[in-house]
């Protein structure tokens, strides 16, 4: 399976979740919402199968290739999310996310092919970036319930409610973030000899880290503000852009050995 | 920020905003520090100094904890309002760490930009006095909140907090002491050759308790690639977004920015002699063969197909391009490196015998010492007979990856247990 089949099982997939968002809205049951979501979720891993297949190795050497995962990975968040919290808009959200990630495929799309570095020849190399683009996900989602609140603030009904759906995102999200630092430290360290070398990529992960640490402390204090609380998670997913993709227009980045390459 | 608003600014409890003052006070006093001594000398933190320093902190955050009885400030110190804004002020410093391009330790003050950010520490921020002052105010407070959580009702919740809050604790002051002690140097040695030396990253050669003896150097390269290019620029196309195509067989077709390609015929090894009028691909199976591919090219425009060899050429013969038009060519680019291996045997003084092949992610632990496949002699490419290494002994890895682990598991804790249910 090569790229240029991408667009149908992209379309495929975006349909689907499309009307999984849809009935969410109209019906109590989960039932057709989940399945036609999981559905489109087979459609685009099927997909994903085929590319790493084809190629050799795992898809996840350049950015378009990270953002494939992280189309697939925002549905499954929003999936979670649903079930677990009742939210109706949030599949909506989620596919919105989704889909703009699959057109800034479409449109822009990478360089596939077979070669792989040395460095990047590891069994480390897939958890740590799957786990990534996995807390990416999830923390986008909690993004996007942070727009939502602080745009509809006042005509939010459960303010606790929504706040412990966030809380629960954020511990999900940080959890997977450091999961991912720390598996990269440690293939880091078999790779270049070191677990830490403050790389601009590095430092912009700690950066990131610190934004979400700030957010689950302060969000301990039964006095925090709601509102507070929500626009650290925004500045937090700002570190967490700057991180993924903005490194490299920054004058650091003449020096990091983790760009990635197309 | 602070619920209790008629509070006045230093009266019990403190909050927040005493929390950024004292923040903002440690970071005055590492500026302060930073001008008036410069940048910290790692080596002056080399055993046993950096065993000396962690021990009294350590020391000295349990006599705080132990001795201070209820004090407020103390209970402060150990509180969100004290955490919020030393990480604040921690991840400035970080974000600016990673914008700024950052200037090795060893680096002449002449050789640094001429900046303000220069005396600020800003261009070599891990070694400043900032940082590392605000690096220690935040494991301070870290200490303290582990100590002071042991005072409380314990309950599972607590082996999340633990695992997480000493877990970075010992990471963190495991990695900043250690550093002093980490040692880095390469080697470079050729196949047959015996070594026992390393170069320090300032130029020092320094004997080792080791020798590496290289038997054989290899290296396997991915399949060739072919590319169009523009014969004025030798830039590849198309310019918005350059393909290629890696080789598959004899016999295949492929498109390739608007020209169809034919592989006719394929050389792993070839030589290639030429004079101005004559040239002549042959097979050869010796050192400094190239690469050949022979292609068929054709576009809408062009009278007939062209075809002839394509090369990117070795230190012996020349690259070669076919050339389709005026504007466009065939090109082989150099190919890129699937895998380089060294096969070696490490001496120890003790009389230990290692023979092992050391590849990018498959380093050789001899003794204390890991042994990293770094580099080779990038002028011969795939002929290279010569290896180069990279050589480290990092006493503290032990006591890092302690901490690594515990946050590790931490991590799971919290993604399994999630958020702490509030009374509602
Ligand atoms: C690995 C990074 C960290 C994680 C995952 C983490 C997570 C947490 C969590 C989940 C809690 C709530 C515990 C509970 O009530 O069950 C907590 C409490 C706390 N953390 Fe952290 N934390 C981290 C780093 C830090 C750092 C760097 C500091 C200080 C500089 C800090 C200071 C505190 C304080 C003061 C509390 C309140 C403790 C209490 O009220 O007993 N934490 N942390």
């Amino acid at each position: 399976m090569t790229w240029d089949s991408f667009i149908y099982f992209a379309v495929s997939a975006v349909v689907l979740w499309g009307s999984g968002a849809a009935l969410a809205y109209g019906s109590k049951r989960k039932l057709w919402p989940a399945l036609l979501t999981t559905l489109g979720l087979i459609v685009f891993s099927i997909f994903i199968a085929g590319l790493w297949m084809s190629l050799e190795r795992p898809p996840l050497r350049t950015m378009g290739e990270t953002r494939l995962w992280y189309s697939f990975f925002l549905p499954v968040a929003g999936l979670l999310t649903y079930l677990r919290w009742n939210y109706k808009w949030i599949l909506s959200f989620t596919t919105v996310l989704s889909t703009v990630f699959i057109i800034v495929n479409i449109v822009k799309p990478d360089i596939h092919n077979k070669v792989l570095m040395p460095a990047l020849q590891s069994p480390w190399f897939a958890p740590h970036v799957i786990i990534y683009m996995f807390s990416y996900a999830i923390l986008g989602a909690a993004t996007l319930v942070a727009i939502y609140y602080l745009v509809r603030e006042k005509k939010i009904k459960n303010k606790a409610h929504l706040m412990e759906m966030t809380d629960s995102l954020v511990y999900a999200g940080i959890a997977c973030i450091t999961l991912g630092m720390l598996i990269g430290a440690i293939w880091a360290k078999i790779a270049w000899g070191h677990y830490w070398s403050w790389d601009p990529k590095e430092t912009w992960a700690a950066a990131t880290w610190m934004g979400y640490l700030l957010y689950i402390h302060y969000r301990l204090k039964k006095s925090s503000s709601d509102k507070t609380s929500m626009i650290l998670l925004i500045i937090a997913f700002i570190l967490l852009q700057v991180c993924w993709y903005g490194v490299n227009y920054l004058p650091s980045a003449q020096q990091s050995i983790h760009t990635y390459s197309s | 920020m602070n619920k209790n608003t008629s509070r006045k600014i230093w009266e019990h409890p403190w909050g927040y905003a005493e929390g950024f003052i004292v923040a903002a006070g440690v970071l005055l006093s590492g500026i302060l520090l930073q001008f008036a001594a410069g940048n910290i000398e790692t080596a002056l933190f080399a055993s046993p100094v950096n065993t000396i320093v962690g021990a009294l902190f350590v020391a000295g955050l349990l006599a705080v904890h132990f001795l201070s009885g209820k004090s407020r400030v103390v209970r402060w110190l150990s509180s969100v309002y004290a955490t919020i804004p030393a990480l604040v002020i921690l991840l400035i410093l970080a974000m600016i760490l990673g914008i700024l391009p950052q200037f090795a330790a060893g680096t002449e003050k002449g050789q640094l930009p001429p900046h303000p950010f220069t005396s600020l520490g800003w261009y070599q921020m891990t070694t400043s006095w900032p940082f590392v002052l605000l690096c220690f105010y935040n494991l301070s407070i870290l200490g303290l909140t582990t100590l002071r959580r042991t005072t409380r009702k314990q309950t599972w919740r607590e082996i999340g907090f633990y695992l997480n809050h000493l877990g970075l604790f010992i990471a963190l002051l495991g990695g900043i002491l250690g550093s002093a002690d980490m040692e880095r140097l390469t080697m470079t040695i050729r196949e047959g050759q015996v070594e026992w030396r390393g170069n320090l990253k300032t130029g020092e050669i320094k004997e080792l308790p080791l020798a590496i003896q290289l038997d054989t150097f290899m290296i396997e390269e991915y399949e060739p690639k072919l590319v169009i290019i523009e014969n004025e620029t030798g830039k590849m196309l198309p310019a918005s977004r350059p393909e290629s195509y890696m080789f598959e067989g004899i016999g295949k077709t492929t498109q390739l920015a608007g020209v169809t390609l034919e592989i006719t015929d394929y050389l792993p090894h070839a030589a290639i002699f030429r004079d101005s009028t004559f040239m002549n691909v042959v097979p050869m199976m010796m050192e400094g063969a190239t690469t050949a591919i022979k292609v068929k090219a054709d576009k809408p425009g062009l009278a007939q197909p062209v075809e002839g060899w394509v090369s990117n050429g070795s230190y012996l013969f020349p690259h070669i391009f076919l050339q389709i038009d005026e504007e466009t060519s065939v090109a082989m680019p150099v190919q890129e490196v699937k895998k380089y291996s060294s096969h070696v045997t490490a001496f120890t003084e003790s009389g230990i015998t290692k023979e092992a092949v050391i590849e990018v992610n498959k380093p050789l632990q001899v003794e204390d010492w890991m042994i990293y496949q770094y580099s080779y002699d990038d002028t011969k490419g795939k002929y290279s007979d010569t290896s180069v290494f990279e050589l480290v002994r990092d006493p503290w890895l032990k006591v890092v990856y302690t901490g690594i682990f515990m946050l590790l598991a931490g991590a799971l804790f919290l993604f399994i247990a999630g958020p702490k249910k509030k009374a509602s």
